[in-house]
């Protein structure tokens, strides 16, 4: 465990605290819009669904310069009517903190996993602080898994737009149910639920000054916890509606980070997906139920345009590891119009493959090669959204299946490229 | 008789004087010379062993070196050119040694004169070996973040960025050799100048319809942004 020290007025809550049954902990940086409501659904989450427990919320902080730490100190549930509640509730604690080390969202986790090793807390969950759609069930759901049945490990079930969640669906999911044989559905959903014995496990672990620290915090999370043997599970919690990401956020960086961590853990755990032969689903708690999502606006001849830019421009590149096949298609791929345009699953599962052993194999550059994933993520992308286009829910998910089988069928070829 | 030892004999005794008294110098010379040629020898067989035996290739692998020596031709491993290289450094440095045994005055300046030139070479080739790395590296870095952000001219930035760095390297190393000092900066600065004027110049006259298409764009935001939400 690498050294790891509070600031003071952070250790004299702590010990004012002493210990808690319960801690939520909410990562933030400038949320000053959607922040005080994730706080109000927790805390209302608390008293409705634990009101017996020692509570406590944790808000770990990026430097924000909007006030978000001061609405976490001033938000609280006034009115406890409005919740349906009636019994009576103990007192809830609340800690905000600045965290330190390399900007981002893993390092705000980190001081959370502290924090709740330092109270010795039984049950955990960590909850986005740009959330429009949490409720107070959600704390319900992604703690009493671990409460009540034992559970390490509560990952989310989300209904989402059927283009929302691309790295994800046509990555981050096919790829880990295909190494790991557990069927995560959303492994980088960003809300989990997790034992205080698995936050111990994590501060075991040193990996804070890598991409871990940044977006690689949730791949890191469900794959330690799956390769590990801690129990896993889900929790549908209804619709997953968000604060509009920052539309400057650089996709190339996001990308690389977490398929730069997935990468990475496929060498922490080598031994592990290489004796996994099939994937099976796991339990999934909570109600499930169909939910209106808001549109989601695509601009699919710009994607194109990335997407043949890039073949163009990067082709020497890939020519170093991309097989002869894959090459050959993407060169006819470029000049598609977009009624014609389409990247197959198995040309896709081909290129993310390879990218991995590339990777293994320390072809070039890390960031160099997985930068250069981007054209052709953008691309895939486009596919995906043409082919669903006219596709409802139900049949989109049968498309993420589809690709998944593909993932797990070539898993083979993978493995004798690796060794 | 006189006659005959003046100018036969004496330029004999003389040359043989000579001769003698060079000898044991010529004869340390080629003694300096065979250990040098034996220790370069054996130094290559040790050092190539040992560099094998740490693990060098595969550092050099992780490097980017063997990537780049490939580039240049150089099929062989990592560790056995270092250790060739080595020995070679090693057997001329015996040579250097073995011509100032001779004790020759002209030689024996010259050879100072090398030494002490040296050491510039050896600096001039490291900036030039570091100029080819780096601009490789940043010329690709370049490449994939311009087409990542969708300019249109990416492969041009790609190149201007590499070779901008291995002419400033190139710069750099014949500026340590000594050659043409001052002109090569100057030149170095009025061709790089000329360069950013004649780009500023181009983009200004024939790219005015452009950045105002650009700027139109941003700052009316007609361009249909996406939504998706990547993660």
């Amino acid at each position: 465990m690498t050294n790891f020290a509070f600031r003071k007025d952070v250790q004299t809550r702590i010990d004012e605290i002493r210990e808690a049954d319960i801690l939520v902990g909410i990562p933030s940086y400038n949320n000053a819009k959607t922040i005080g409501h994730v706080v109000k659904a927790v805390h209302a989450g608390f008293a409705k669904y634990f009101p017996e427990k020692k509570c406590v919320l944790v808000n770990s902080d990026g430097g924000s310069t909007d006030g978000t730490m001061d609405i976490v100190q001033n938000t609280t549930v006034e009115d406890y009517q409005s919740v349906l509640l009636s019994h009576r509730v103990s007192p809830f604690f609340k800690l905000t903190t600045p965290y330190h080390g390399i900007p981002g969202k893993g390092s705000a986790f980190r001081t959370i996993f502290e924090i709740a090793n330092a109270l010795d807390a039984k049950a955990c969950a960590v909850v986005d602080s740009d959330l429009r759609s949490i409720t107070p069930e959600w704390v319900e759901l992604l703690l009493k898994p671990v409460m009540d049945n034992d559970f390490d490990y509560v990952a989310p079930l989300y209904h989402r737009h059927k283009y929302d969640g691309t790295i994800t669906n046509s990555i981050v999911y096919p790829i880990t149910r295909a190494l790991y044989g557990k069927r995560i559905r959303q492994p980088i959903g960003g809300d989990f639920g997790f034992s205080g014995r698995l936050a111990k496990f994590y501060l075991t672990k040193d990996v804070w000054e890598t991409d871990v620290a940044r977006f690689g915090i949730d791949i890191w999370m469900t794959t330690t916890a799956i390769a590990n043997n801690f129990r896993v599970c889900q929790s549908f919690l209804g619709a997953k509606i968000h604060d509009a990401k920052d539309p400057g956020a650089d996709l190339s960086a996001m990308l690389y980070q977490v398929v730069s961590a997935t990468f990475d853990l496929m060498e922490t755990y080598g031994d592990v997906w290489k004796s996994i032969k099939v994937s099976e689903p796991g339990p999934v708690f909570g109600f499930q139920y169909a939910v209106g999502l808001e549109p989601v606006a695509v601009n699919l001849d710009r994607m194109l345009e990335r997407f043949s830019l890039g073949v163009r421009e990067l082709k020497d590149i890939w020519k170093e590891f991309l097989p002869q096949g894959v090459l050959a298609f993407l060169d006819k791929a470029e000049g598609l119009k977009k009624e014609e345009f389409n990247i197959p699953e198995e040309i896709w599962v081909e290129i993310i493959y390879s990218f991995a052993v590339a990777a293994h194999k320390k072809k070039m550059n890390r960031e160099h090669l997985l930068k250069s994933l981007t054209p052709l993520y953008i691309g895939r992308t486009a596919s995906f959204v043409i082919e669903a286009w006219n596709s409802d829910a139900q049949e989109v998910e049968e498309k993420i299946e589809r690709l998944c089988k593909v993932f797990e069928e070539k898993k083979t070829i993978l493995m004798e490229r690796w060794d | 008789m006189n006659i005959y030892e003046t100018v036969i004999m004496e330029p004999f005794q003389k040359f043989y004087d000579k001769v003698i008294q060079f000898l044991p110098n010529f004869i340390t010379s080629i003694f300096i010379l065979i250990v040098g040629i034996a220790l370069g020898f054996l130094l290559k067989i040790i050092l190539s062993r040992l560099f094998t035996a740490i693990g060098l290739d595969k550092a050099s692998e992780k490097s980017g070196t063997v990537e780049l020596l490939k580039k240049g031709g150089v099929t062989e491993p990592f560790s056995a050119l270092l250790s060739r290289i080595i020995g070679w450094i090693t057997v001329i440095i015996f040579a250097g040694i073995s011509l100032s045994a001779l004790q020759i005055p002209s030689v024996e300046t010259l050879f100072e004169r090398f030494l002490l030139y040296l050491p510039n070479i050896f600096t001039a080739l490291l900036i030039l070996l570091f100029g080819y790395l780096l601009g490789n590296f940043f010329g690709r870095a370049a490449l994939i973040a311009s087409v990542n952000a969708g300019v249109r001219f990416s492969n041009l930035i790609g190149k201007f960025t590499k070779y901008l760095i291995l002419i400033l390297s190139g710069t750099m190393a014949l500026e340590q050799l000594g050659i043409g000092k001052g002109t090569i900066v100057i030149t170095f600065a009025i061709i790089f100048g000329g360069i950013v004027l004649a780009l500023a110049i181009a983009f200004g006259l024939g790219g005015r319809g452009l950045a105002k298409d650009y700027l139109e764009k941003k700052i009316k935001s007609e361009e249909k942004k996406d939504e998706i939400n990547h993660l």
